[in-house]
Order: C-alpha cells, then sequence, then structure tokens
C-alpha cells in the first residue's frame, strides 16, 4: 500500500464526514458509502473485522433507526395496526438514511484511526494547529482505549470478588456500577496526571515553538487522493 | 478428581507466536504451588485462563470438575480468591473497609457479626486499621499491595491464587504474609503462588512449577 501523508487522511475525513452531515437523499448517501469503503479499502482498514469490532454500536444505530422509521410519517403505508400507521415508506428511507450516516462517519473515522496517532499528531501540526491542542488531540484518542480497559478491570475485579452481575437486583446494580464509576475515572485522572508530567519533564510547553525528527512532505498521491475524493463527491452530491 | 485440573493447555495472542504450549497440571484443593519463569513467560496469563478471565482455544482447564468456561467468574472468584499482579486493578471501593466488606454485601454471604471480627482481624494483621475509612486509592502502593491480600485472605475461599504478593511489601509485612501462609497451611488450604523470589517460595510451596515456552516442568 502507498504510504499517505497523515494531513491526506484529515482532509479526506473532514470532505467524507462533512458531506455525510449535508446529504439529505438516500441515493448520493449510498453512494457515498460505496466511496468511504473503497478509500477504506485504500488506506487499507479491515473491514470485516471492523464491523465485527463494532458489534454493540450497530445494534444501537439498527435501534436508532427503526425508532426513526416508526416515528417519521409521510409517503406510503406499509405496515399498519388498525388505523396506526406502524411503518411508512418515508419513514423506512429515513431509517435507512440514518444507518448510513453513521456508517459513512464511522469508516471515515477509521481512515484516520488506523494511522499511527503520531503521524496524526504532525499532520495536524502541520496544518498550524498550535502544538499543545495537538497533542492534546492524541492524548485524548489514547484515553478512550485506557478508561474502557480500567473499567473492564474493575468489572472483573468485581465478579471475581464474589458479586454475580446477572443476578443482583437493578437497583443495588446501579449502586454497584457507582462504585466501579468513580475509581475508574479518578485512576484515568492520575493517569492523566503522570503522562502530563511526565511529558513536562521532557521539555513538553517549555518553548512557543516544538521542532519534530519527522518531516512531512505531499507527494503526488497525496494530491491525487484528495483530488479524487473531491472529485468524487461533486459527482455525488450534484 | 482433582481440584484444578489443566488439560494439553496451548494459548497464544498472536497466531504465529505460542506463549506456551500444551500444558498439562492436576492441582489438588490443599496442595500449595509455586510458579516462577522469566518475564513475559505467561504466568499471569496461565493465571487468567485458571480464573477463567482469558479463555482457551486449545485444551482445556477444569475447576472442581467443570470446564472453567463453563462457570461464571462470580462463581469461579466464591471458590477461588485471586490477588492481583497489579494492587490498583483490584480496588475500586471508596474506602478501605467496603473493599474488605465487598465480598460479602454483594457475594451473598451473611452473619455481619463474625464478618466484622474477621475483617477487624486481618485489618490489624495488615497494619490497615487506621485507614478504614480513606480511600484505597490514597494509599501508597505497599499499603495497596496490603489491602488487596486482607481483601482476598478475608474471604472464605477454598484455593487461593497469589500473583507476586510480596512485590511493595516490607520485611515486617512481608513476615506477616508469611505468617498468614502458614495459618493457610494449617487451615488445610491450597494456594498457588506466583513469585521471582525461589527462596520465599521452597519455604512456603510443596511444588515447584517453572513455565516456559515448552510447557511447564515440576521442580
Amino acid at each position: 500500500m502507498k504510504k499517505f501523508d497523515p494531513r491526506t487522511r484529515i482532509i479526506i475525513v473532514f470532505l467524507i464526514s462533512s458531506a455525510a452531515l449535508m446529504i439529505r437523499q438516500l441515493a448520493p448517501l449510498l453512494s457515498l458509502l460505496l466511496l468511504t469503503l473503497i478509500l477504506c479499502k485504500l488506506f487499507s482498514i479491515p473491514l470485516l473485522g471492523s464491523i465485527k469490532k463494532l458489534k454493540k454500536l450497530w445494534y444501537f444505530f439498527f435501534v436508532l433507526a427503526l425508532v426513526q422509521s416508526i416515528f417519521t410519517s409521510g409517503g406510503e403505508t406499509l405496515v399498519s395496526i388498525g388505523s396506526f400507521r406502524l411503518l411508512t415508506t418515508l419513514g423506512l428511507q429515513s431509517g435507512i438514511s440514518i444507518i448510513t450516516r453513521m456508517s459513512i462517519i464511522i469508516y471515515s473515522a477509521l481512515i484516520i484511526a488506523s494511522a499511527p496517532p503520531l503521524e496524526i499528531v504532525y499532520g495536524l501540526i502541520a496544518m498550524k494547529l498550535p502544538y499543545e491542542i495537538a497533542f492534546m488531540v492524541l492524548l485524548a484518542m489514547k484515553f478512550l482505549p485506557l478508561i474502557k480497559e480500567e473499567f473492564s478491570d474493575s468489572i472483573i475485579a468485581v465478579q471475581l470478588a464474589g458479586a454475580d452481575l446477572d443476578k443482583i437486583p437493578m437497583k443495588r446494580k446501579l449502586s454497584l456500577y457507582t462504585y466501579i464509576l468513580t475509581p475508574s475515572v479518578i485512576k484515568a485522572l492520575h493517569r492523566a496526571r503522570y503522562i502530563s508530567l511526565s511529558m513536562e519533564c521532557r521539555g513538553f510547553r517549555a518553548y512557543p515553538s516544538r521542532t519534530n525528527y519527522c518531516k512531512l512532505k505531499m507527494k503526488r498521491a497525496d494530491y491525487m487522493a484528495m483530488l479524487a475524493t473531491a472529485v468524487c463527491l461533486l459527482i455525488i452530491t450534484v | 478428581m482433582s481440584f484444578y485440573t489443566i488439560d494439553s493447555l496451548t494459548f497464544s495472542f498472536a497466531k504465529e507466536c505460542k506463549l506456551f504450549q500444551n500444558i498439562s497440571i492436576e492441582i489438588e484443593e490443599n496442595q500449595h504451588i509455586g510458579l516462577i519463569g522469566p518475564n513475559g513467560c505467561g504466568k499471569t496469563t496461565l493465571v487468567k485462563l485458571m480464573l477463567g478471565i482469558l479463555k482457551a482455544k486449545e485444551g482445556a482447564i477444569y475447576l472442581e470438575g467443570k470446564n472453567i468456561n463453563d462457570i461464571s467468574l462470580s462463581k469461579v472468584g466464591k471458590t477461588v480468591g485471586y490477588v492481583f499482579q497489579n494492587p490498583d486493578k483490584q480496588l475500586f471501593c471508596p474506602t478501605v473497609w467496603e473493599q474488605m466488606n465487598f465480598s460479602y454485601k454483594f457475594g451473598g454471604n451473611a452473619d455481619q457479626g463474625g464478618i466484622n471480627d474477621k475483617i477487624h482481624y486481618y485489618l490489624e494483621v495488615f497494619d490497615l486499621m487506621k485507614y478504614r475509612d480513606s480511600s484505597p486509592l490514597e494509599l501508597s502502593r505497599g499499603e495497596k499491595q496490603r489491602l488487596a491480600l486482607a481483601s482476598v485472605l478475608a474471604r472464605d475461599v477454598k484455593f487461593l491464587i497469589l500473583d507476586e504478593p510480596t512485590t511493595g511489601l516490607d520485611i515486617l509485612r512481608k513476615k506477616q504474609l508469611e505468617k498468614c501462609l502458614m495459618t493457610l497451611k494449617e487451615e488445610g488450604k491450597g494456594y498457588m503462588i506466583i513469585s521471582h523470589e525461589g527462596k520465599f517460595l521452597t519455604s512456603f510451596v510443596d511444588k515447584l512449577l517453572t513455565l516456559g515456552p515448552k510447557g511447564v516442568e515440576s521442580n
């Protein structure tokens, strides 16, 4: 695979996700999803693997689409209970649009998420973003899995301490989750403090600007990829 | 029937590189086992497999005759007490007292009177009574390790797994841990200790296992 400049990834994701939010019709949205999937392939993102990893999120989107379908009226009735129109053509279209839009946003985000985090930071700095903010983005990207890990470790500890989460009544379960959630957040904050300390020990923010070992340079392939994406977006939207 | 039966266990995180292969061990309920091995050889991973936190792809582990994959973590926790390698991962309650009392409060044990005495005893043994209303997160590394040990020892489990229990303990607390291990031995309770301290292990275990990439060797 050709190695793309991180700025190419950032710009492509910005273009695609903006288009996903602006396009209202279903057919262009589906074309945009197809374009996103092609781009994901170009950036070597395993599509099937990511579908499996985000399984719970798809369920949530499916429920969201179902609710949207039911509560959007208009068009021809497809399913009805007595005089109540349960599903209409417009509702169905609206539900499919939601799933498609979310898929586009998630897959386009994977284009950035699959890149080494430090490269994205260099890309943001090269795009004239203050380096403090660029590193904040990096830390935020690193912290989400850390909080998740802290929480799942606590869940394991709770279960190994003998608490059966499936059998505990809802009220006690809620108090149990507050037990777990509070220290997980505190531990994550502690880690954040240590990271900020170690960064400052290495001279972070000691000077107004920061030099990087890695110098980014846009190549022909980067311009081609961005141009091709922009042209495809134009064709889709017009 | 052995308490723990590990049958032809092979485990790997990545497909290409096997962490350990074809491990078969039988552990009795009142046996005292030591597990040693170099860093990264999979000692903690083996323990996680024995507790059902990780699932074995090849081979099987049986706890009291039942496949560990068919037993819920909470049921395993009621039978086997586990002291984590990193005590931070084990401490999640707002206060030291609640941490000690958690298993009784949420694990379904009654007789709070007897429980309070037990908790008092272990807090005294590990010199943690003065912290009973403090948050476990405010304790030092060694104090957290002592609390993790105390909270597991205070529970009525059949078997204990201690993952590097001496880390962060001073000489006095190590002696207290040794005393607790002696008491466990006298009570007829079994345990498995993972440690790099050969001298400590040889004094308190009946069988020393060495874990390597090709499996387990008994010394």
